[in-house]
């Protein structure tokens, strides 16, 4: 849609591309039973002081011996100095990461992808819409706007989840209703698998009509199995959304983030999109020239 | 601008002349059907096969090897120590290279050089030499539809030939200091060799199969995407095999894998070719993969190659026919673009 959401995005001043920085995980908290989020810190301070990164951009985490994964950054890229990554148990090296303590070292590449093309978002009402582990990387996005509030218009998110336990930041969402009421921030938690005492019942979709922000002059940023974003994208516009406004951010295998493996390419000969470089963020041009993309 | 020719009878001293420039690997047969290029001795020159049709492995291998040592490390100390063979290797001399794989060399360039360099495919491509070779297209040849049976520049050297040898264009300054260093093995372009590339030109494009531009094949290509037949049919055949992408010239997909060594500590973090064939090249955490069928696989691949290099502004793919010719299966990849081309 713009170009600064087109521009390839990717770091330089390194030597070697596929060289890692080194990172000291700070602490480790248990966010559900398969997910637990970590903090990192760069042990060279030098790199960490010039490390910046965009909600929705991810990193390569590595740990030699075991391999790399993608990983989207869940924190804050107003916070400096240090980052952090939810990670869930799901496959060979995220069940390794998860052994990692306080004091350990992993080697860190990116950050990588393009990232939410926030500028776009500033005096617009924002939507947030999150199911599963769709939420590590929209947390990044809420804390940003957070950060940042007086440039946004009403902010709500939708977080939601299969059940209750697996839901991502559940808590950290609840100890901010107090703040996020007095800021204009509306925080919807809902389960679909089962009934829970505290959340509402049913898919994010299915709660839309309880969302307070005028869908006009609205942006919307999903982020969950791609599954939901069809069913989404078809509720939204029907609910008066412009679908101008509506991002994706995607998964794929990415092996190297940086448009060379191959791993992450999708689409037809008028739209070849790497995810890596070209994505993960993706918005409404994008997906109806791109075939496979909310598949 | 330079051109000079080389009599037939003194290509074996040229092919020796070529091994002071580095390693030198040319065409030879391997099997009753197949050719390679391999290591060239100074015994083997004699073996080298001048009208061959196709080789086996794509030329791309000696500059993105089908494994590769990214990096060896340390998992206790978290270190990892960039590799340095592809800086300080001998550079490869690559002699008998045909127009489309030229092309294809270039297309990998696109994606290895232009956009952010990999930093070992760049040192090898960058001191390796590439000495084409012309060539009489076969049944499986489609690379005048590709605008590939033709190349201008991607090579030192590019031997044409003519009645009673090769005349040779040079198209760097590395070739240039070749052709100068063995000056007395050349004899000048004469106005009847001139005639004979002319008349070459003409045989060749009177023996492909096919004529045009096959560009559009993009948008048909599109239009047919849910084609009723051909996509079902012809994915039924494949075996999911990989053999088409290993031999294409221009597959550039690659798997990461971390080797340990038995003493636990340190290892190897490799680079290998993969395939868009394969399951698990869609394949992403919590099992969901978005390319779950072989339908879905087989059409990737052909999306992939009709797919537009904006580098080069042709398609990925180049016509050298090696996925038919390779085809285990015996799956026509010419003929069924011509098929979704409506029979044309």
């Amino acid at each position: 849609m713009t170009e600064e959401l087109h521009r390839r995005y990717i770091p330089d001043g390194q030597d070697n591309l596929y060289d890692t920085h080194k990172c000291r995980v700070l602490r480790v908290y248990k966010q559900t039973e398969m997910d637990k989020v970590f903090l990192f810190r760069f042990i060279d301070q030098e790199v960490g002081k010039n490390w910046k990164f965009k909600p929705g951009q991810f990193v390569e985490v590595s740990l030699p011996g075991i391999g790399e994964v993608p990983i989207s950054i869940c924190s804050s890229a107003m916070r400096i100095g240090f980052f952090q990554l939810c990670i869930r148990k799901a496959g060979r090296v995220t069940t390794k990461i998860h052994e990692l303590k306080p004091g350990d070292i992993v080697g860190i590449r990116g950050p990588y992808g393009n990232g939410f093309p926030m500028e776009k978002f500033f005096g617009r009402n924002l939507l947030l819409v999150a199911a599963g582990l769709g939420m590590a990387p929209l947390r990044s996005v809420f804390l940003y706007a957070i950060d940042n509030r007086w440039r946004f218009g009403d902010i709500t998110i939708i977080n939601s989840a299969k059940y209750e336990n697996e839901l991502l930041f559940a808590r950290e969402l609840e100890a901010m209703r107090d703040i996020a009421e007095a800021e204009n921030i509306q925080i919807i938690q809902t389960v679909t698998r089962e009934d829970s005492p505290n959340r509402l019942k049913g898919r994010a979709s299915e709660h839309l009509d309880k969302v307070m922000i005028e869908p006009k002059n609205s942006t919307v940023a999903l982020c969950g199995p791609p599954r939901m974003y069809k069913s989404m994208f078809e509720k939204l516009v029907e609910m008066n959304y412009d679908p101008r406004r509506i991002f994706v951010t995607l998964e794929r295998r990415m092996k190297c983030g940086i448009g060379k493996c191959g791993h992450c390419n999708l689409g037809n000969s008028t739209s070849w999109k790497y995810a890596c470089i070209d994505g993960p963020v993706f918005d409404y041009y994008d997906i109806i020239s791109t075939p496979g993309m909310l598949e | 601008m330079r051109y000079v020719k080389l009599k037939k009878e003194r290509i074996k001293e040229f092919l020796l002349a070529l091994q002071d420039y580095g390693e030198l690997y040319a065409p030879i047969k391997v099997s009753e059907k197949y050719f390679d290029f391999r290591k060239i001795t100074n015994e083997q020159v004699d073996e080298v096969v001048l009208d061959y049709n196709r080789t086996l492995r794509p030329p791309r291998r000696f500059f993105f090897p089908e494994k590769e040592v990214l990096f060896t490390f340390n998992s206790k100390k978290v270190e990892m120590y960039e590799n340095k063979e592809a800086f300080t290797s001998e550079p490869v001399v690559l002699f008998g290279v045909h127009a489309c794989d030229i092309v294809g060399l270039r297309i990998m360039d696109s994606r290895f050089i232009d956009d952010q360099p990999d930093p070992y495919y760049r040192a090898r491509r960058e001191k390796g030499i590439i000495i084409g070779i012309s060539c009489l297209p076969d049944e499986y040849c489609f690379c005048n539809v590709r605008r590939a049976e033709f190349v201008d520049s991607g090579f030192d050297l590019f031997l044409s030939e003519v009645e009673d040898g090769y005349v040779i264009r040079v198209g760097s300054v590395k070739g240039h200091k070749i052709i100068d260093s063995t000056e007395n093995l050349y004899v000048e372009v004469t106005k009847k060799d001139s005639d004979d590339l002319t008349a070459f030109d003409v045989k060749k494009s009177k023996m492909f199969t096919v004529s045009g531009n096959w560009d559009s094949l993009r948008y048909t290509l599109e239009l047919n995407d849910e084609h009723p037949v051909i996509w079902m049919r012809e994915s039924e055949k494949c075996l999911g095999c990989g053999n088409c992408t290993i031999t294409c010239p221009t597959c550039r997909c690659y798997d990461v894998k971390d080797y340990p060594n038995l003493d636990g500590e340190t290892g190897v973090r490799v680079r290998i070719w993969d395939s868009c064939q394969f399951r698990e090249h869609g394949l992403v955490a919590g099992g969901h993969n978005f390319r779950p069928t072989k339908e879905s696989r087989f059409k990737n691949r052909y999306m992939c190659k009709n797919a537009y290099c904006k580098e080069v502004t042709t398609a990925y793919c180049v016509g050298c026919g090696r996925c038919t010719y390779f085809c285990p299966a015996g799956i026509n990849y010419k003929e069924n673009l011509i098929e979704i081309r409506g029979g044309i």
